[in-house]
């Protein structure tokens, strides 16, 4: 690692496709989500006995100086007439999961950093989804309309500038004054050093004071200076590990994969009608339509998943799921048609279906395929083919090129394909008229 | 009831008869019966599907019926001083004495046991040894996997010149011909679970022949004191005959030894589903194992290769597996390409052959 960098470490991103989603201010942004009369006051969350310490505040606290782990007494005195909560850590870990929830709708590789932030890679979710800045708005619309929460987005090539991009897209507080953020911060690959070399060093992952204060008797306070620094020197200065990590994040060189610490779980797909469907020919197609496009993600972030479950929502609320495990892991859409067509059939559906949502699970890497007798069997130009294509179509022409013959629309005498996209019916029912969150009746998850 | 025996007669009675015992299963199913009569002593063992009985000789003093919990039994007799040992049922409990030691253990009521179905007296005779190694080659290749119950199952068929063996898991299939053997009539096949025909396959050492008896549901094996049997699976057996290509225009001929020790070596490197990359060319043969941040492996090995260079690869494990149970000097490896199943046979022998499909790697 001394020698200039191999072409191993070097494994850099084309394009910027890593993003770090981190939440404003969670815990008091759920606080107030959960308490409406809170909105607009200075909220502190944390511990309100003679030792307790902020957790987390608004940013109408933050106003008034108040920051987390600053002791609360001090955070009073500051701001007498702030509202202080306990906090619900059992709430918080229960909104996280709904987060991670969403994020895993977009791409399997999901790293979460904490409750309230996490890592995704969109290199292959790009395909069907978009460019990732337009991943990175349907991701904050959905946040919103799914938990009444706002997020930012920092997008780079590398984690580590991804990170520090999305603090830049924060709401940021001037002159006691909070202004909205950009909401999505986009550091094209190429001008990362550029980003990061005005910035000080402490911004930087794996500095903190004790290493802060080592640089700065170095004369190094900006992140540009540490990167001129030779790498035998810092290492003398902070040591072999930091002094390697250091001089190679500060020369943008950050290649660590977004890896997700709970392997890729599953991929799904839901739609809230407008109204209740009861027709099975229209629910039918909404299967194809979900099928096709969980297939088609699958196959565009690399997976095949064993086990296919579908999710029911009746207009009461109440909510079935069921699932069966296959044989052998599929990324085929007619296959996972197939399955969740048969597992449809066996459910009552003549009250009406308000939400219909398929999802593959059981996740494993197609890059390691271990064929079986069964295989041979299949037509040479079968069903995997088909699929083939039909992804080559959609990557050259764009997605509503091609697709099954069900979604077919006649509108106004020209046919169109309805599939299903992202951003469209995904985040609630276009024609609902109550808006999009009226997934959750008389409350929130 | 009441008899008494030697220590290491019973232990290994008791250890026998005991595996047929299910485990964590119906609580009558957990005993092994025990039916004295004169001097001979029967025990019993069974999960229902599989039944093992064993006699053996002990000194009686009263005949009768008991159902013992075989794993605590077992653990008894086997912690006992060698030596004499006593064993008396009386009422619902049992009783073992041997030198200082005395135990008393509730038994199992016997109406909880399973009645084994009748099978036909005739029977066929098979050398254990040639039973033994052809069962050894085939098993292997059984599914574990109770999904699919018939590929849990090894096919016996008659086939013109004898008994064929036949084991598939949809991955890999192991095919074992024994000539000069009839147990069946023409164009016959049962379907026997690979699990019984393991254990049959512990015990074919205790004896020169086994003697085969096969009835509608059922099928049993004796081999000397030792009497097994078990449930045939129903179903069709998928049809084999037409997974194994005719023609393979690749052929790889190595040294047998040389590729297992060598895959095993590179198998260190195949971590979790990492095949191993088999490099054919007029060169030989190279192993290769890449598995992400972990590490890389490669071997070559000798060999003589016919066809075109070709690189196929496979799950190192059911590759060792076939390999292992071809049991020659010279082994050879015949491929098409890298989606078509490729053949394991020992060279210049034709009645075993294991068939692989290859990983397909993207």
């Amino acid at each position: 690692m001394t020698g200039p960098p191999s072409a191993e470490s070097t494994k850099l991103r084309k394009s910027a496709t890593i993003m770090h989603v981190d939440m404003d201010a969670f815990f008091v942004s759920v606080e107030m989500r959960e308490n409406p009369s809170l909105v607009g006051k200075p909220v502190v969350v944390g511990g309100t006995g003679a030792r307790g310490v902020v957790a987390a505040a608004n940013y109408e606290a933050r106003v008034f100086g108040i920051h987390s782990a600053m002791p609360s007494a001090v955070a009073k005195r500051a701001c007498p007439h702030a509202v202080f909560v306990a906090g619900n850590h059992k709430l918080y870990s229960q909104v996280s999961q709904g987060l991670m929830d969403i994020f895993e709708r977009v791409t399997p590789l999901v790293e979460p950093l904490s409750l309230d932030e996490a890592f995704l890679d969109v290199a292959g979710a790009e395909r069907l989804l978009g460019p990732a800045p337009e991943i990175a708005r349907q991701v904050r619309q959905t946040v919103w309309d799914e938990q009444r929460l706002h997020c930012s987005v920092g997008i780079a090539g590398s984690k580590l500038v991804a990170k520090l991009a999305s603090q830049d897209a924060k709401p940021r507080i001037v002159e006691r004054q909070v202004l909205r953020g950009l909401g999505v911060k986009v550091v094209p690959v190429g001008t990362e050093t550029e980003y990061l070399w005005p910035l000080p060093v402490r911004a930087m992952w794996g500095v903190g004071p004790k290493t802060e204060e080592r640089l700065t008797q170095f004369g190094i306070r900006t992140v540009g200076e540490l990167a001129e620094v030779p790498l035998d020197v810092l290492i003398g200065a902070v040591g072999r590990a930091s002094g390697v990590h250091l001089h190679a994040v500060a020369n943008g060189r950050d290649d660590r994969p977004v890896e997700p610490n709970r392997p890729a779980k599953s991929i799904s797909n839901e739609e809230t009608f407008g109204t209740d469907l009861t027709d099975p020919v229209q629910l039918h197609t909404e299967l194809v339509r979900l099928a096709d496009s969980v297939a088609g993600r699958l196959r565009s972030s690399g997976f095949r998943g064993r086990t296919i479950s579908i999710k029911v929502r009746y207009p009461s609320f109440k909510t079935l799921t069921r699932s069966v495990t296959l044989k052998r892991p599929t990324d085929s859409g007619n296959k996972i048609l197939h399955v969740a067509d048969q597992l449809f059939s066996e459910l009552d559906v003549s009250q009406g279906v308000r939400l219909l949502g398929l999802g593959v699970s059981g996740l494993v890497s197609q890059s390691t395929d271990q064929l079986s007798f069964d295989d041979l069997a299949k037509e040479p130009n079968g069903a995997e083919t088909i699929d083939v294509v039909v992804d080559e179509i959609r990557s050259k022409f764009g997605s509503g090129a091609i697709g099954p013959a069900t979604l077919v629309r006649n509108d106004e005498g020209a046919s169109r394909l309805d599939r299903k996209e992202k951003g469209r019916q995904q985040w609630g029912p276009i024609e609902s008229v109550e808006g999009p969150c009226d997934d959750y009746p008389g409350g929130r998850m | 009831m009441k008899f008494r025996c030697e220590r290491d007669v019973l232990v290994e009675a008791l250890g026998i008869s005991g595996r047929a015992v299910s485990r964590g299963g119906l609580p009558g199913l957990s005993g092994v019966r025990a039916e004295l009569a004169g001097d001979q002593l029967s025990l019993t063992g069974s999960d229902l599907d599989l039944t093992i009985t064993i006699d053996v000789t002990v000194a009686g003093e009263r005949d009768g019926v008991a159902v013992v919990p075989a794993r605590l039994a077992s653990d008894i007799v086997r912690a006992l001083e060698p030596g004499a040992v006593s064993i008396s049922a009386e009422a619902d409990e049992l009783s073992i004495s041997a030198g200082r030691s005395n135990f008393s253990i509730r038994l199992i009521a016997a109406d909880d046991f399973p009645q084994i179905a009748g099978l036909p007296e005739e029977s066929v005779s098979l050398s254990c040894n040639q039973l033994a190694e052809a069962l050894r080659q085939v098993i292997p290749a059984a599914s574990g996997d109770d999904s699919r119950p018939i590929l849990t199952g090894v096919l016996l068929a008659a086939e013109a010149d004898g008994l064929r063996l036949v084991a598939t898991d949809s991955y890999r299939l192991s095919m074992r011909d024994v000539a000069g053997v009839s147990v069946l009539a023409e164009g016959q096949s049962v379907l026997i679970p690979s699990r019984a025909l393991n254990e049959l396959n512990r015990i074919l050492g205790q004896a020169d022949k086994v003697e085969l008896r096969l009835g509608e549901r059922e099928a049993s094996f004796e081999v000397g004191s030792v009497k097994l049997v078990t449930r045939l699976i129903e179903g069709e057996f998928p049809n084999y005959r037409g997974l194994i290509p005719d023609t393979h225009p690749n052929v790889l001929t190595v040294s047998r030894d040389e590729l297992l020790d060598a895959l095993r070596r590179v198998k260190l490197l195949a971590r979790e589903t990492t095949p191993v990359r088999l490099e054919m060319s007029e060169e030989g043969l190279e192993l290769v194992a890449v598995t992400q941040d972990v590490g890389t492996a490669r071997e070559q090995v000798e060999g003589s290769y016919v066809g075109s260079p070709l690189t196929v690869a496979f799950n190192p494990q059911y590759l060792l597996e076939g390999i292992e149970v071809a049991k020659a000097e010279q082994i050879t490896l015949s491929t098409i390409d890298e989606l078509k199943p490729a053949l394991v046979r020992i060279a210049g022998v034709e009645e075993f052959l294991y068939l692989l499909m290859p990983v397909r790697v993207s």
